[in-house]
């Protein structure tokens, strides 16, 4: 299913001191393939993967979902959300964490707890289950949101920067779980980040944003060959790349860095 | 670490463990001397000795236990009242606006307003009989109760709401499987304040109610009354255990309940 956003444009704010999140967004995100949204933080990469996900409404354009002669349905039917602070449930336990979405279409009990505990195992969580997130370190947390929006096998992933608060080596790992998941799946991820090595690890392709009001800047293709794996990073084509990306966000980090001072400037 | 620091460890480790009784008997060994040795008069200042001969004797005929117990029931009652209309009221004002803005200038008027000071009203209408202790008490602990439950309610974090409208919940699913589980260590919060609550008010309204015959506010203003000290320092006792006791019986159930809320602190 192709994401087709065309001149999408989201303001927020007072109609007399309108702040333009996203200005005239046009791109389509080919079915099956994994896009990341590259950009400084507050150009409206989170805004555009939550309009694609229908959980926020938008001022102009439109956003379409589906192939050619299927009926247009609403956005976030066919879609998954991947949070930044993962929202899981803290009473609730891992199982029912992850069955949750199950639970709400009125799957019984012995079966969704069969299909969670399944996709638990597979992300490495097996004896888990009777724990609740509190209790899990970061990276575990993060695969029971992971397992969480796997459960309800919908053909489209958004995940709106979901490792930026791990650490390091937890990161690495993650990443390649997810590479692993997407290679097996071949669902449709749209994947916001900030961190361009991780941008090019993961996507088929990199859509840069200008910051606010946020803009397409450039589309840049990575066609490192799959399986992907972290060795790469050494290769001369991820060096290429990174070169490219980073050439192109510098300007707009500097720039969404003065907006920054002047906002804070302005309101004190 | 080498045996002599290790016993010395063991030491520190004692006294910290024991510090807290021992201050406790020497205090309660200082006030046993300082009446004896002063001849102070016991309807001033009973000694410690003295009280527990007192807090034995009222057990053994039987009026401790059903004061405390019908101070109990009592609580029981006004609390439980107080509980479910504060929390069914602030649940319905937490998810609905219409609601809440009916309530709110009530609460806002009534709130304030020193709830004891409704009792010879209340008296009037109600007499001093049970209805008005129940009253009385049901009504002071029905504020904290309602307002914790709809802050708690309006406070919940709405990234969980998303979430769960994402993964297909409808508004009904989201308020019975997040809002309400994620406003529970809020509404416990609440509880425990009108619990604290009730009791006040329960044992002021056994003392104030001029035909009152039972209950510890009974018989500690009528031992009072009387200039029987022993047995007013003998209710105090009992008092200040029970209230412990109701306490932390509530907080163990709160962490029955909602074993998640209690873990980061």
């Amino acid at each position: 299913m192709d994401i087709v956003v065309a001149n999408l444009t989201q303001v927020f704010g007072a109609a007399s001191r309108p702040v333009v999140a996203l200005d005239r967004v046009t791109h389509t995100f080919p079915s099956q393939r994994f896009t990341c949204i590259l950009g400084p933080s507050g150009c409206g990469k989170s805004t555009l993967a939550q309009i694609v996900g229908g959980i926020e409404p938008f001022t102009s354009g439109s956003v379409t979902i589906g192939g050619k002669g299927s009926a247009a349905q609403p956005l976030g039917t066919h879609s998954v959300m991947v949070w930044q602070h993962l929202n899981l449930f803290p009473w609730r336990t891992v199982i029912d964490n992850v069955a949750f979405g199950l639970e709400m279409q009125g799957v019984p009990t012995a079966e969704r707890h069969q299909r969670a505990d399944a996709l638990l195992t597979s992300v490495g969580l097996r004896g888990f289950e009777q724990h609740r997130p509190p209790q899990l370190s970061g990276g575990m947390r993060q695969r029971v949101a992971l397992a969480r929006a796997l459960i309800m096998e919908r053909p489209i992933m958004l995940m709106d920067e979901p490792f930026a608060a791990l650490d390091a080596q937890t990161k690495i790992v993650m990443q390649e779980e997810l590479v692993r998941i997407y290679e097996r799946s071949k669902m449709t991820i749209l994947f916001v980040t900030h961190a361009i090595d991780e941008a090019i690890l993961l996507g088929d392709e990199v859509v840069v944003m200008t910051a606010r009001p946020g803009r397409i800047k450039e589309v840049i293709p990575v066609n490192l060959p799959r399986p992907r794996s972290q060795e790469m990073i050494n290769t001369p084509e991820f060096g290429r790349l990174y070169d490219r990306a980073l050439h192109l966000i510098r300007e707009e980090v500097l720039l969404s860095m003065r907006q920054q001072q002047e906002a804070t400037a302005g309101s004190t | 670490m080498n045996a002599g620091a290790q016993r010395q460890s063991r030491t520190k480790a004692v006294i910290y463990w024991a510090a807290p009784y021992l201050v406790i008997a020497a205090v309660l060994v200082a006030w046993e001397l300082a009446v004896r040795l002063n001849g102070i008069a016991p309807i001033f200042l009973p000694a410690p000795s003295v009280i527990l001969k007192y807090l034995f004797a009222m057990t053994v005929d039987g009026s401790m236990p059903y004061h405390l117990s019908v101070t109990f029931l009592r609580i029981l009652v006004g609390f439980s009242v107080a509980a479910i209309a504060g929390v069914l009221v602030g649940i319905a004002m937490g998810m609905s606006p219409l609601t809440a803005r009916i309530f709110e200038p009530w609460i806002g008027a009534l709130y304030p307003l020193p709830k004891i000071s409704l009792i010879p009203l209340l008296i009037i209408w109600l007499g001093t009989g049970e209805s008005y202790k129940i009253v009385i008490s049901a009504v002071t602990a029905f504020f904290p109760v309602v307002i914790s439950t709809f802050a708690a309610i309006r406070q919940v974090d709405t990234g969980l709401m998303k979430a769960a409208k994402d993964l297909g919940a409808n508004t009904r699913q989201i308020q019975y499987n997040v809002v309400i589980p994620a406003a529970l260590p809020g509404i416990f919060s609440g509880l425990q304040l009108g619990m604290g609550v009730t009791m006040i008010m329960i044992v002021a309204a056994e003392m104030i109610g001029g035909t009152s015959d039972s209950g510890m506010g009974y018989l500690l203003i009528h031992a009072g009354q009387v200039l029987e000290t022993e047995k007013v320092f003998a209710g105090l006792i009992v008092l200040a255990i029970f209230g412990a006791v109701i306490t932390s019986a509530q907080k163990r159930i709160d962490h029955l309940i909602a074993p998640w809320a209690h873990r980061e602190h």
